[in-house]
């Protein structure tokens, strides 16, 4: 699937499906969006690559590094890094769950403010949005490695 | 009050679930975490049921996630009835885990081993102690998730066609039972159990689409509980899956369906009556209309699982058919509740089902974990291939003794009881109608029959597996394999219990009884969700 | 409107159960899958495809006048749940098959060894 076609298409499009990930992830607690549709859109835009290039053009193009030839896919350093991002996922997840307890509410409250920013107007802040990350890390962690594993045999 | 040590088993099955991945390059640690994990479990279990059932104000506890109020947030409900389903749980998941620490081979218990069983044990948690149909959906699909695992890739080989059947299966099922909780809720506008239970009593609701729904739904539960005609999974799954999850799937997974029949079938629809009756059919109840297709379906269990594990030629399958036939006897106490329109009855029945519950975990808990030594010490469960295993671990025969026995109800095994009160129920059942109604004495007269059949080739098949395994000459792997002695160690605790539920059996029946009431208590299960929160 | 969404539904669902039927391992999958979002797509009408009002969103039965344009917002996060869930089953589904493949060396189910 290396063929011109795909690697430009590729180029044009990853950075605007990024995009509408993070703006769909920004906006989850209120409106359509949220962590898990921003984390699969997030996918999309990786499996894009891999499909155009291959796994290790992430860490060989784009980051400028060797890459070092695992033995097994499971041992391979991007892989492991998604996973490190499923575990922080799940951690911030675990944290979200449990910070309304500590603040004396049930399990899984969340709060939000509204602020005043210059030149940006009036945002509003909401600990959902930390739900939120955790879901994203897991989402993007958790699939990227079922694609990269599973990609490679 | 949102007092938290309602959902704390939940929460606690959570933490040691995610704190065991995080451990995950550290194995030993890992089982140390697990391990801590489920006796925190059962600890918080147990004190959940003292403040639900023992303790002198002891009352039903609601919790209102995040402080969003029934019934448009999810409600979490610990009453009599969930924290008995919570405590055959916690009990079966202890010595599951401390058992696999032995037995699963080191390696493959390294990575996700702990933290799939943890989140297994969060399913049939969540599943326990929700209010919320949707939620409960969730839950289902929590548990499944994990067991997918545990059947798909713990076994060798062969057992990857009974993986991808048992996940295809179970997600139809998942897909049925979404059909019929999002055509509940646009039958009754609500998803809460409780707001449910509310709005169908109450006049003014179409009972017609809720009377199919439901049965859509009851599709759901039964393929959970594994009856007939949603057997066929059950066999090759628990062949495929390790033994002590498999423990877990008969302690657990399949109450999971039992109970959700209960709180659905009972709690929530007990008091709907339908605009019609239905010939034949003695009361107008959603109940009565459901309990001719309960009773059918647990009576064929029964017949099946029997005559299966008759011909069965693998230990391991011979119980796994065995359970098939006991969550008919299980069935067939529900379907007694069910079908009468006697208080009185419908809690001797509903008692039995309890009581038979809690019987069939402990006792199938310790017979698959036994299986699980015998694979260990010899390599194979093949019938053919064991024998004269008592010659050679006299102490590991008796602790096998006392499973077979409690599976056939000899007193005063734990399993005498729930045997007993099924036939008391359907006794009652009998003298019931022996006046006048000939249908329903006929009736009453199959399901003993039927009842005692299964009884019957309960007999035989214990028999079999018992003179199969343990009498005769030894075999030469016999001769060979080793009976590792601290895994019987733990069955032998396992059976001192079985042996001490039956002695001891005051406190277990008062406590089945408190959930038995929970069960048909509608009223007061609507109050604890209604005014358990803050303000709803 | 309404009735487009019926004969979707209805057509989802025999599609799905027909390749259900099928003896190759994809097919079946992909009938699993199908049958998932045709349960997806009935949530979704369940909803009602007209603007809500205080008697189709149960949600709304407290408000005060004057009602929000809106559907039934609990159908949605019905539905959400329900995608994510049957997302990660048919991912799950789709690599089973392919180790089914790898160790059977067939997608022909009937010729599978027990």
């Amino acid at each position: 699937m290396t063929t011109v076609m795909t690697r430009t298409t590729a180029r044009v499009v990853v950075p605007i499906i990024l995009v509408v990930a993070i703006s769909l992830f920004l906006q989850g607690h209120s409106h359509p969006g949220g962590g898990f549709i921003g984390g699969v859109l997030t996918v999309a835009a990786f499996a894009l690559i891999y499909i155009a290039y291959n796994l290790d053009y992430l860490e060989d193009g784009v980051l400028g590094r060797e890459v070092e030839k695992e033995e097994s896919i499971g041992e391979h350093r991007t892989v492991a890094a998604y996973r490190r991002l499923f575990m922080f996922g799940l951690v911030v997840l675990v944290a979200s769950t449990f910070s309304g307890m500590l603040l004396g509410d049930p399990v899984l409250s969340q709060y939000h403010r509204s602020i005043h920013l210059p030149l940006f107007g009036e945002i509003e802040l909401a600990s959902a949005l930390v739900f939120d990350v955790g879901i994203f890390c897991i989402v993007v962690g958790g699939l990227l490695t079922v694609f990269s594993v599973v990609g490679a045999e | 009050m949102n007092d938290v040590i309602a959902i704390a088993p939940i929460l606690m099955a959570f933490l040691t679930g995610t704190t065991a991945l995080l451990v995950r390059s550290f194995p030993r640690l890992q089982q140390i975490v697990s391990v801590a994990g489920t006796l925190g479990y059962a600890v918080t279990v147990a004190t959940l049921v003292w403040r639900v059932v023992f303790a002198s104000d002891a009352m039903s506890i609601a919790y209102q996630v995040g402080e969003w109020n029934a019934p448009f947030g999810i409600t979490l409900v610990a009453d009599g009835l969930s924290v008995f389903m919570l405590t055959i749980t916690a009990v079966v998941a202890v010595y599951a885990i401390v058992f696999s620490v032995r037995f699963i081979d080191y390696r493959n218990q390294r990575v996700y081993y702990h933290p799939l069983f943890q989140f297994l044990l969060l399913g049939a948690t969540g599943a326990f102690l929700t209010g919320d149909l949707f939620n409960l959906f969730v839950w289902f699909e929590v548990m499944l998730m994990t067991s997918y695992v545990f059947v798909a890739f713990y076994g060798n080989s062969s057992h990857t066609a009974a993986a991808t059947r048992y996940v295809v299966l179970n997600i139809i099922g998942g897909a049925f039972m979404l059909l019929g909780v999002g055509g509940l809720y646009a039958t009754t506008g609500t998803l809460n159990m409780a707001d449910m239970a509310r709005t169908v009593s109450a006049s003014g609701t179409e009972m017609g689409p809720v009377v199919g729904l439901s049965a859509l739904v009851l599709v759901t539960f039964a393929l959970k509980a594994g009856l007939v005609p949603f057997q066929f999974w059950v066999p090759s799954a628990y062949r495929a899956a390790p033994l002590p999850v498999v423990a877990m799937f008969a302690g657990a997974t399949k109450k999971v369906g039992i109970y959700a029949i209960i709180r659905l079938y009972f709690t929530v629809f007990g008091n709907a009556t339908l605009p019609t009756t239905v010939p034949g059919i003695p009361s107008d109840s959603l109940l009565a209309f459901l309990a001719p297709v309960i009773l059918v379906m647990g009576m064929s269990s029964i017949v099946v699982g029997g005559f299966g594990a008759l011909s069965c030629d693998s230990l391991d399958g011979l119980f796994a058919y065995s359970s098939i036939g006991q969550i008919g006897f299980i069935a067939v106490a529900i379907g007694i509740a069910a079908a009468t329109t006697v208080a009185e009855l419908r809690h001797v029945a509903l008692l039995a089902t309890l009581i038979f519950a809690l019987h069939h975990a402990l006792t199938k808990g310790l017979l698959f974990l036994a299986t699980g030594v015998i694979r260990d010490a010899v390599g194979t469960t093949q019938l053919a291939d064991v024998g004269g295993l008592g010659e050679r671990s006299p102490v590991f025969a008796s602790v096998f003794l006392v499973g077979g026995l409690s599976l056939v109800g000899i007193p005063p095994l734990a399993g005498f009881f729930g045997k007993f009160l099924i036939f008391d129920a359907a006794g009652r059942q009998f003298a019931a109608h022996v006046t006048g109604d000939t249908f329903g004495a006929a009736s009453a007269v199959v399901v003993l029959i039927v009842l005692l059949l299964g009884a019957v080739l309960t007999i035989l098949y214990s028999t079999r597996a018992w003179m199969g395994t343990f009498w005769g000459p030894q075999t030469d792997v016999i001769k060979t394999g080793t009976v590792d002695s601290i895994e019987v160690l733990i069955l032998g605790t396992l059976a001192v219990l079985v042996i001490c539920v039956g002695l001891g059996f005051e406190p277990v029946y008062q406590f089945a009884d408190t959930a038995a009431e929970a069960a048909v208590d509608t009223d007061g299960y609507v109050k604890t969700v209604e005014f358990g929160g803050e303000g709803a | 409107m309404t009735f487009a969404l019926a004969v979707t539904v209805g057509a989802l669902f025999a599609l799905g159960t027909f390749l259900l039927l099928r003896d190759d391992l994809v097919k079946v999958i992909w009938g699993v899958t199908l049958i998932s979002q045709a349960a997806n797509v009935y949530l979704i009408t369940l909803g009602g495809v007209t603007e809500g009002t205080s008697n189709s969103v149960p949600i709304l039965a407290d408000h005060h006048e004057p009602f929000p344009v809106t559907t039934d917002p609990v159908v949605q996060a019905l539905v959400l749940t329900a995608i994510v869930i049957s997302f990660g089953m048919t991912a799950f589904a789709l690599v089973l098959s392919y180790r089914a493949y790898q160790e059977n060396e067939t997608m022909d189910v009937t010729e599978w060894d027990q």
